[in-house]
């Protein structure tokens, strides 16, 4: 548990985004969402993709991730992996003070119906959209197909 | 490939050592699911098992169309078996590329020994066609195999897998279901005695892969 802590951890740091993420006391009321380790994993036709972040909240506003777009495909879909099943979700919450990780083998986005199969190398630009915070866009760097940051 | 993930190893160790002084332990560790086993401390992918299992005894459809007979067509081979649909984003095409990748860096010889095959719980949507075309892009060399539900169910519940048949959620999506397992079989005994749960990565299967192509323990 610790050690993917600091894992985590380390790559929000080298991503640049840790000195923020030190600080947990922004009292404005608004969410103060940080989004890390976006990736997807190169997948094996055009038919679907999965795309997997984290956003972190370092506030004490809750937020939902309600909805995700994206040029590559018209059917964007945020998905939750339970007992070996994925099933849809209308929200994903973000806790104060919490994060949402968005991992293999857990809660993923889904595309389906790309207009192109991604491959390695590329970005795929993606917009989150958040209730508090609205819509926050991300590149996707395109990885192998085997990627796993939690492994790494 | 391997070598690719080495400069990121020591970069992300790197930050990780500048981190526990920068922003000593955060209040995340309270937070991370209960779930989540990457953390395990035995570090062994393979579970060997006490009680292997027979071979599953069904005859299903491979990508060309034809009868496979799993037990007589896998007989005194190492086969790995997994039970996915194509339909999956994330785990089941991650589970086949960690074993595809694994597989390309053994030598030719154990290349051809070794028989990897995909059975699918979702029969209704992956017809021999599509899951031969899904199959092709990540190892042509691997086996799809559709069939029945019941049979296949029958079959993975022989070896320890539970899977439940394709439903519709309330927007009349299908949801389906993959095994939790990939089951290696002994090329000696015939018998399903190793198990790799679904956070196997493709290092773990390219460490134990010679050894479950001579039929031993990883």
């Amino acid at each position: 548990m610790n050690r993917r802590t600091t894992l985590a951890s380390a790559i929000a740091l080298t991503a640049g985004l840790a000195l923020a993420g030190c600080s947990s006391d922004s009292s404005d009321g608004k969410p103060d969402l940080k989004v890390s380790q976006a990736f997807m994993p190169q997948p094996v036709s055009a038919d679907m993709a999965g795309g997997f972040l984290v956003v972190k909240n370092d506030s004490k506003t809750a937020d939902k991730l309600t909805k995700v777009t994206s040029d590559i495909s018209d059917d964007v879909t945020i998905h939750e992996t339970k007992s070996q099943k994925m099933q849809e979700v209308k929200s994903f919450d973000i806790p104060a003070n919490g994060r949402l990780d968005l991992e293999r083998g857990g809660s993923h986005i889904m595309f389906m119906g790309l207009k192109k199969k991604p491959k390695q190398g590329e970005k795929v630009s993606i917009e989150l959209h958040f209730e508090k915070t609205g819509t926050v866009k991300v590149e996707l760097p395109v990885k192998e197909s085997t990627y796993n940051p939690k492994h790494h | 490939m391997r070598t690719k993930y080495v400069p990121a190893a020591i970069a992300f160790a790197v930050a990780a050592a500048l981190t526990l002084t920068a922003c000593g332990g955060s209040d995340d560790k309270a937070k991370s699911p209960v779930t989540d086993v990457s953390a395990d401390t035995s570090n062994k992918a393979a579970t060997v098992l006490d009680r292997p299992f027979t071979k599953p005894d069904f005859v299903l459809t491979d990508t060309q169309g034809k009868k496979f007979d799993f037990r007589e067509r896998t007989k005194g081979r190492p086969t790995l078996i997994y039970f996915g649909y194509t339909h999956c984003p994330d785990v089941c095409p991650l589970t086949m590329s960690n074993i595809a990748l694994a597989k390309r860096n053994l030598p030719k010889a154990d290349q051809d020994k070794l028989q990897v095959v995909f059975v699918t719980t979702d029969p209704d949507r992956d017809t021999p066609e599509s899951l031969g075309k899904w199959l092709k892009a990540q190892d042509p060399s691997f086996i799809g195999l559709t069939g029945d539900f019941p049979t296949i169910q029958a079959g993975a519940r022989s070896i320890g897998i539970g899977i439940d048949p394709a439903t519709k959620d309330d927007k009349g999506n299908v949801v389906s279901m993959h095994g939790a397992q990939v089951i290696a079989f002994s090329p000696k005994t015939d018998q399903g005695y190793v198990l790799y749960g679904d956070s196997t990565t493709a290092e773990d299967y390219t460490k134990d892969l010679p050894k479950i192509i001579l039929g031993e323990n990883p």
